[in-house]
């Protein structure tokens, strides 16, 4: 079975030939790692060295620049919309935010949400690229025709939810709800609907299936409860999930429980990553098992970041054994393989899945 | 007089600031003693909503408001105690530590904290061990409450830890760890005093640790 069979049968809850693995993303720096220091690598020769199933995500063949446009904001993004340097599949909206950048890293982070008041309603039409304009359409089109093999491909989008939270932060996302809750569904509207505008031109393009981030929970819980779910953020994620033509993974960290009847209301094929610390796969796949695709709960707090390669075989092969039985399951990190993931780590799930992921 | 301290109490817990900030007034002017108010209505109060956040009752905008309900109370208590006895509790540093930008359980620890009573000077994110050691010697804190959201700077949260032992300041507070990837074997590791898994947590820990 080729890998995009693999990861489709899975996703659709069918039993593959094996457990497929798919990352939502891995750093580049450790992309570089795991090919011996090389960066002129195409995504097939990481997906092939791994054992992985699917791509998306950015990859140093892709050209400079920053390497991933999950945090950019006003510039950059608007850069890497009209004149894109860097291949990259992520389709996400900017943070409508002031932003700061580690200087060491180069990673950049929220400094000051923007998105506080009606007047700063204004800031969406300075923040957010033309979601028609076509050259990164065009140029990750290109990519796909070449590099595309056998492997299943993915763009990341998002339902607006987490660029709602992030604008707007988390404090005063909770005072407008009871404030000015109108404000609130505006903006998730209108962050929505530029999603789904980029959606409808990702749906022309030999994507597989979307990978769709939208952090809504900590460890202890969802940010909301099912009825603040149903009437701030259901409605508006709608849109966006109605208007995806082709089958779609959710992401969120944290403990989704709360809120999860509400969220596979929205038609996702699969729900990742199941972090360890928050949620029970065990539970998910007694109760939801029959319902959706589950992706991911490989841990990340310990296991791969400071684990040994035994700890990470057994606690792949128990995920393999376990969650895979029957199908309906794509082994993944709990997040994503990070910079700080141990290399013998991942190489150790590597070869756990190549070991006991067959059926 | 108890029926009014209660009408405080749960106008918080219910984050009904107008009520509150109402409330609160009208048994000012009636006599009833600021400190009262503070120590029988407010902490009370966010203690419910700690309780309540902690067993999965109450969500993060729930607390968030009862939290400001009772932050609007303040400047109207703050002259009337500053006159009576009322005392807060302890000083709390708390912080995200170096290399992590993540605020979100860091603020809830704070909130939680001046909600029971601490005073507490907040350094933000991405705090290095040297700015954690300079408010130590200018504030004199009881507590130093550290957070960190991702594996990466669980190092920097060790490494703030042994800063701290080597500027001698081991024995005049005590050191609070938590966030994701942070656990009680960690804590234990890194010679943490304490180790909590929520922001209820936290201020239960403080509380034992002032009594």
């Amino acid at each position: 079975m080729e890998s995009r069979e693999r990861v489709m049968t899975a996703l659709m809850r069918g039993q593959p030939d094996r457990v497929p693995w798919i990352e939502n993303d891995i750093e580049e720096f450790l992309q570089i790692s795991l090919m011996d220091g090389r960066k002129d690598y195409t995504p097939g020769e990481l997906c092939r060295k791994l054992g992985m199933d699917a791509f998306g995500y950015h990859f140093p063949s892709g050209g400079e620049g920053t390497h991933t446009q999950a945090l950019q904001t006003k510039d950059s993004i608007k850069d890497a919309f009209y004149f894109p340097k860097k291949v990259t599949f992520d389709f996400v909206p900017p943070w409508i935010a002031e932003m700061g950048v580690v200087p060491e890293t180069g990673r950049t982070f929220i400094k000051k949400p923007l998105l506080t008041s009606r007047d700063s309603l204004k800031l969406f039409d300075e923040f957010l690229p033309d979601p028609d304009h076509p050259a990164r359409y065009e140029l990750v089109a290109k990519w796909i025709d070449k590099y595309r093999e056998g492997f299943a491909i993915f763009p990341r989008i998002r339902l607006g939810s987490a660029s709602m939270f992030e604008s707007m932060g988390l404090e005063t996302f909770s005072y407008l709800m009871y404030d000015d809750p109108d404000l609130v569904k505006e903006i998730h509207r209108r962050f929505a609907e530029w999603s789904a505008r980029v959606v409808e031109h990702l749906n022309e393009l030999d994507f597989d299936f979307y990978w769709v981030n939208d952090d809504h929970a900590d460890t202890k819980n969802s940010w909301v409860n099912m009825e603040m779910y149903e009437e701030f953020l259901k409605p508006y994620q709608m849109i966006v999930a109605k208007a995806l033509k082709k089958p779609w993974i959710f992401h969120s960290d944290g403990n989704l429980f709360p809120i999860l009847e509400g969220l596979l209301t929205l038609g996702m094929d699969a729900i990742h990553p199941i972090q360890p610390s928050a949620m029970d796969i065990n539970r998910v796949k007694a109760e939801y098992g029959d319902r959706v695709c589950i992706v991911g709960n490989i841990d990340l707090n310990y296991t791969l970041t400071l684990g040994t390669p035994q700890e990470v075989e057994a606690e792949v092969r128990d995920r393999l054994e376990k969650i895979g039985k029957g199908g309906g399951y794509m082994i993944s990190s709990a997040n994503s393989l990070t910079d700080y993931c141990k290399l013998e780590n991942v190489w150790a799930m590597a070869e756990t899945i190549k070991k006991y992921g067959k059926y | 007089m108890g029926s009014e301290l209660e009408r405080i109490k749960d106008a918080v817990v219910a984050g009904k600031r107008d009520q509150v900030v109402a409330i609160v007034q009208e048994a000012l002017n009636g006599g009833l003693s600021a400190t009262r108010i503070m120590t029988e209505s407010l902490i009370p109060a966010m203690n419910v909503v700690g309780e309540k956040y902690s067993t999965g009752e109450f969500f993060l905008p729930q607390m968030m408001i009862a939290a400001r309900a009772m932050d609007e109370a303040l400047p109207i208590l703050r002259p009337h105690l500053a006159q009576g006895n009322y005392k807060k509790k302890a000083k709390a540093v708390v912080g995200t530590v170096q290399g992590d930008f993540h605020d979100i359980g860091k603020n809830i620890v704070k909130m939680m904290m001046e909600g029971a009573g601490y005073e507490v000077i907040d350094l933000g994110v991405d705090v290095t061990a040297d700015a954690f050691i300079k408010t130590i010697r200018n504030e004199s804190p009881k507590f130093v409450l550290l957070s960190a959201l991702i594996t990466l700077t669980m190092d920097s949260m060790k490494k703030i830890v042994e800063a701290i032992d080597h500027a001698g300041l081991r024995g005049k507070v005590l050191i609070g760890v938590g966030g994701a990837p942070v656990t009680q074997k960690f804590a234990n590791e890194i010679g943490a005093d304490f180790y909590a898994d929520d922001a209820h947590g936290c201020v239960s820990n403080c509380n034992r640790l002032t009594a």
